[in-house]
């Protein structure tokens, strides 16, 4: 019985112990445990800068509980990657390590610039999507990326149509600022995923055809640039690998480039 | 009680030359006054008896002095005075008739206790000695019968006026005096000096009998109201209005600003003391283009003696123009995107910028054609000076060549535009500002340290003056207003600035880090333009953090870069010293005429077209003003009452330089109800300057016998007894009475 009762107290301290580290993130890593393709972290991480790659956390749909969420897909080495560029190709002060924010508190309202991938999964509550609301029309900007073919379209429209009741998706058209704020692309192509390498394949699913789409204000100023039927975010990923296209890469960085500094100056 | 002792009126003493009317020379005076003493002295001496100590020399001193005083009368003293020649000198009698002589004060108006004084004998004595002429006046002297054509019904008091016009008509005759009969409400600003100087030349005394009451007992009075003469379309404009109070005290009373029957804004004020000048703020916006007759007022209290100076009329001019601001940016920033936005939403402002975003791209937005900041920032004065406003963002200040500083520097100083320098990682300080020629253009000192910028939260904080700035204000109630600014977010970021250099103005402050606090917005004038700095790049957190309805982050910007550019001059700019013409009919216009580098045109010739009540369009020419190089004035005479706009065009051969319009108002009357309680001083000091004298209404008998000494007109001299005085007599008595009570006292009887 004496045996039995230290037994039970070691098993509850275990317990507790590992729940503790289960639970506790790193500093650095608050999302290591969702690391897609993890990355260093860069020796500058928490510099204090104007912008942040900030990339959207989100309640996946359909998705199994083995199955992995899909807002960190490709994070975060996309991330750092992409930033990168960011630092060395404009002016703009830039940290070179993301910001993963969500729609559940108003923290989110201090990271005008968001980022969310594989839209086509994301299942956005009504109070998300009323933040989600709110922030674009106050001033802050979404890019949406990786999400291909009809079915995920659906999906995507299902959260956005919550968000804008009364504003269509448009195709964003190639006189607009946004492809020519600082890169001039009026000749873009599908940017594929990393699919590309094994399948020769540049799409997904029935998603043939790019799609560059937009959200408008009242003013006329985009305030959701919609990537469909292309992957950015494998391009950032893969920018550094041999086997993938620097043509791809380089749009890739330039599309994310200009909807940075778009979303900058309108 | 004086001329019972002295038997003659004061102004006898006043005017008259002592003289001894004996042949008898005057040193034998001195000499029978110096033996006597001497005799009384051996006498006193040898008849002191129980006299000890100064009681000798007393007694001495009362008996020499009874008589000395008996030799003086011996000698017949007297006085000798100039008087007028009864019957052959003119009299004027000028009798204010201006609207502020209707007030009514104890039953009965001021212009009707003049006739009254008139006629219960002032005007029979004066008819008895002298010739009479009787005028009444507002803003300029007539000739009447008598006191029955006057009502108090002009529409001005020009004292001085109408006295110059009184010698006029009276030039080549003897005038010996000057009778006034006026509350002293001048509305002319004073009595100007020609017209006194010429009456002491002439030796015309003026004496002046006021009416009216010194101060109202209950009585309230808008003294001012001082509000800029031009805005854009839709500014928040902020009024200084002056108002004055008798008998209401610690009462409230409700300011009020209008446009005609439109109330732009209203608010309570407590009154402070009685008879102290009070200032008080009022917000309130502009409308939309054009001229507005504002009213701004105090609504009135029960019992107020003068309703009439509850409300002063003011003008402004709301542009149309659209001012242009030019935004330069080095870096990438949320604040650049935020800040062009509030600024799109403002239909009075332009808001041109150019934004580094990489090393060597240039992206600018708001552009007139693609022309336009090509090249980059300006480098000729004709191109930066076409804007009205600069805004320089986080840019170092070596970007800048040094020709292009010297014209960010010229361009407050002598274009008059405003410049805002914001904070950031490569601005102020940390820009290298501190050692650059634009130090001096910034309202703060600078660190010379890097390092200054800080990505931290902050909390901006209105310093008062900053309660009082158009700039600064989202309510128009001042509380309302303070209490919004601690409800605001924390800005994203802040710069360390220095001390306000002297002149300048901290309109908001912040305290970061356990430090003093330090400006945060700092504004200060500089040249003919205005200069300010925003030490932080994190205001769009006001936008972000706030919900959509919320406009502070809008307001704001667009507040601060209206006060940018609001006062920078056109390159015509028009203007006229009064605005608001009281009583008057001269209108002086003003042009200062530049060119495209804001350099002084001096061969241009400037055409001002007038449009005023009842279809009146008139064109004038404003030939150049011979002391200022590129100023261009002219005087025209508004014929009517009733607002009048002058839209001023300057040319230089056939090209059009530029034209600006200046409004004015011509209100007669009006003035006649403010200031009205009796200026006693101005009278006084009228009265004593010409060598008269200020008489109360009830003192005004008096005057038909003191008027006759004068030296103007035509004179005699006479000599008036002064052995009779009986003070002389009382003298005597007195001091044979004293002595006697001594000598009674001390027991030498």
């Amino acid at each position: 019985m004496r045996f039995w009762g230290r037994a039970l107290v070691l098993g509850v301290g275990l317990l507790a112990i590992t729940t503790l580290f289960a639970l506790q993130r790193s500093r650095f890593r608050p999302f290591g445990d969702e690391e897609d393709d993890p990355a260093p972290i860069p020796p500058d991480a928490r510099e204090k800068t104007e912008y942040a790659f900030a990339r959207l956390r989100y309640p996946s749909a359909g998705r199994s509980w083995w199955f992995r969420s899909s807002w960190p897909t490709d994070y975060p080495k996309a991330d750092r990657q992409f930033v990168q560029g960011v630092r060395r190709l404009t002016r703009i002060h830039t940290r070179s390590m993301e910001e993963v924010v969500d729609l559940d508190s108003d923290e989110i309202f201090k990271w005008p610039w968001i980022y969310a991938v594989e839209v086509g999964h994301w299942q956005l509550t009504d109070a998300q999507a009323k933040r989600l609301r709110e922030y674009l029309l106050r001033g802050g900007f979404l890019m949406t990326d990786d999400f291909h073919g009809t079915l995920e379209w659906d999906v995507f429209m299902e959260s956005m149509g919550r968000v804008f009741p009364d504003r269509p998706v448009v195709e964003i058209e190639n006189s607009d600022p946004i492809f020519h704020v600082l890169y001039d692309l009026d000749e873009r192509v599908q940017v594929p995923g990393i699919q590309y390498w094994y399948t020769g394949r540049m799409y997904e699913r029935d998603g043939i055809v790019p799609h560059w789409r937009g959200i408008y204000d009242d003013q006329q100023r985009l305030m959701v640039a919609i990537c469909f039927n292309q992957d950015n975010g494998d391009a950032w990923e893969w920018a550094d690998h041999p086997r993938y296209p620097e043509k791809y890469a380089s749009q890739a960085y330039r599309v994310g480039i200009n909807f940075i500094i778009y979303a900058m100056t309108h | 009680m004086f001329e019972f002792l002295f038997k003659y009126p004061a102004s006898v003493f006043a005017k008259g030359r002592f003289v001894l009317l004996s042949s008898w020379p005057v040193w034998i005076l001195a000499a029978c006054c110096a033996a006597a003493a001497l005799a009384l002295a051996w006498h006193v001496r040898r008849n002191r008896a129980n006299l000890t100590g100064l009681r000798p020399a007393v007694v001495w001193m009362l008996e020499s002095s009874f008589v000395a005083l008996l030799f003086l009368l011996l000698w017949r003293p007297a006085l000798s005075v100039t008087t007028l020649r009864p019957q052959q000198n003119l009299v004027a009698v000028v009798v204010d008739d201006s609207r502020s002589m209707a007030l009514e004060e104890n039953g009965s108006a001021r212009i009707a206790q003049a006739i009254h004084v008139l006629d219960s004998g002032l005007l029979s004595q004066l008819r008895r000695r002298f010739q009479v002429r009787m005028y009444r006046f507002g803003g300029r002297a007539e000739r009447v019968a008598d006191g029955h054509n006057l009502s108090g019904g002009q529409n001005a008091t020009h004292i001085g006026d109408s006295l110059s016009g009184v010698l006029s008509d009276s030039s080549g005759l003897p005038l010996g005096a000057v009778v006034l009969l006026s509350d002293g409400a001048d509305t002319s600003g004073g009595i100007g000096r020609d017209a006194v100087a010429e009456l002491r030349r002439r030796r015309v005394p003026v004496h002046t009998i006021g009416f009216g009451r010194e101060r109202f007992s209950r009585d309230l009075e808008i003294a001012g109201a001082a509000v800029p003469a031009r805005a854009l379309p839709g500014s928040r404009l902020s009024a200084d209005v002056t108002i004055v109070e008798y008998g209401y005290a610690r009462r409230k009373a409700r300011l009020y600003v209008r446009e005609g029957d439109r109330v732009l804004a209203a608010r309570e004020v407590t009154l402070k003391a009685d008879g102290s000048a009070q200032s008080e703020p009022i917000a309130f916006q502009a409308g939309a283009a054009g001229g507005q007759n504002l009213i701004f007022g105090v609504e009135v209290l029960e019992g107020e003696e003068n309703t009439a100076n509850n409300a002063v009329t003011r003008l402004v001019n709301v542009e149309a123009a659209k001012p242009r601001v030019l935004y330069i940016e080095g870096e990438p920033r949320w604040e650049y995107k935020f800040i062009r936005r509030a600024i799109e939403e403002d239909h009075a402002l332009e808001l041109v910028s150019m934004l580094r975003t990489t090393q060597n791209k240039i992206y600018r937005q708001g552009i007139a054609n693609p022309k336009e900041l090509e090249p980059g920032f300006p480098s000729t004065a004709e191109e930066l000076f076409a804007f009205g406003g600069l805004i320089i963002g986080s840019v170092e200040a070596n970007y800048f060549t040094p020709q292009q500083r010297e014209l960010i520097r010229e361009f407050a100083n002598r274009r008059g535009g405003g410049v805002l320098f914001l904070g950031g990682r490569a601005a102020l300080g940390d820009g290298g500002y501190a050692r650059s020629p634009l130090a001096e253009m910034f309202p703060v000192r600078l660190p010379e340290a890097k390092g200054t910028f800080h990505r931290d939260e902050v909390k901006a904080e209105l310093t008062p003056a900053g309660t009082h700035s158009p700039i600064c204000r989202f309510d128009d109630d001042a509380g309302r207003n303070a209490e919004h600014w601690t409800r605001l977010p924390a800005l994203a970021d802040y710069q360390e600035t220095g001390e306000l250099k002297p002149g300048a103005v901290a309109l908001l402050e912040l305290s970061a880090g356990g430090r003093r606090r330090a400006p945060l917005l700092a504004v200060e004038n500089y040249g003919r333009g205005r200069t300010a700095a925003l030490a932080t790049s994190g205001t769009w957190r006001w936008q972000m953090l706030q919900p959509l309805e919320d406009k502070t982050h809008e307001i704001f910007w667009q507040q601060l870069l209206r006060w940018l550019v609001m006062d920078s001059p056109a390159r015509v700019s028009a203007s006229t010293p009064r605005p608001v013409l009281s009583d008057e009919i001269e209108a002086p216009l003003r042009a200062e005429v530049r060119d495209k580098a804001f350099q002084l045109v001096t061969d241009a010739r400037v055409a001002a077209h007038i449009v005023g009540p009842e279809g009146l369009s008139v064109s004038i020419d404003l030939p150049p003003e011979g002391h200022e190089p590129g100023v261009y004035t002219a005087r025209w005479t508004a014929e009517k009452p009733g607002s009048y706009v002058a839209e001023i065009v300057a040319r230089r051969g056939d090209e059009e330089i530029g034209r600006d319009v200046v409004m004015f108002r011509r209100e007669d009357g009006v003035a006649e109800h403010f200031r009205a309680a009796q200026n006693r001083e101005l009278l006084e000091k009228l009265a004593e300057e010409t060598g008269g004298r200020y008489y109360r209404p009830e003192q005004a008998s008096r005057l038909g016998e003191e008027i006759s000494y004068s030296e103007a007109g035509i004179t005699v001299q006479e000599t008036r007894d002064l052995w009779n005085m009986p003070l002389v007599f009382a003298l005597l008595l007195g001091l044979r009475g004293v002595e006697w009570m001594l000598r009674r006292r001390w027991g030498v009887v």
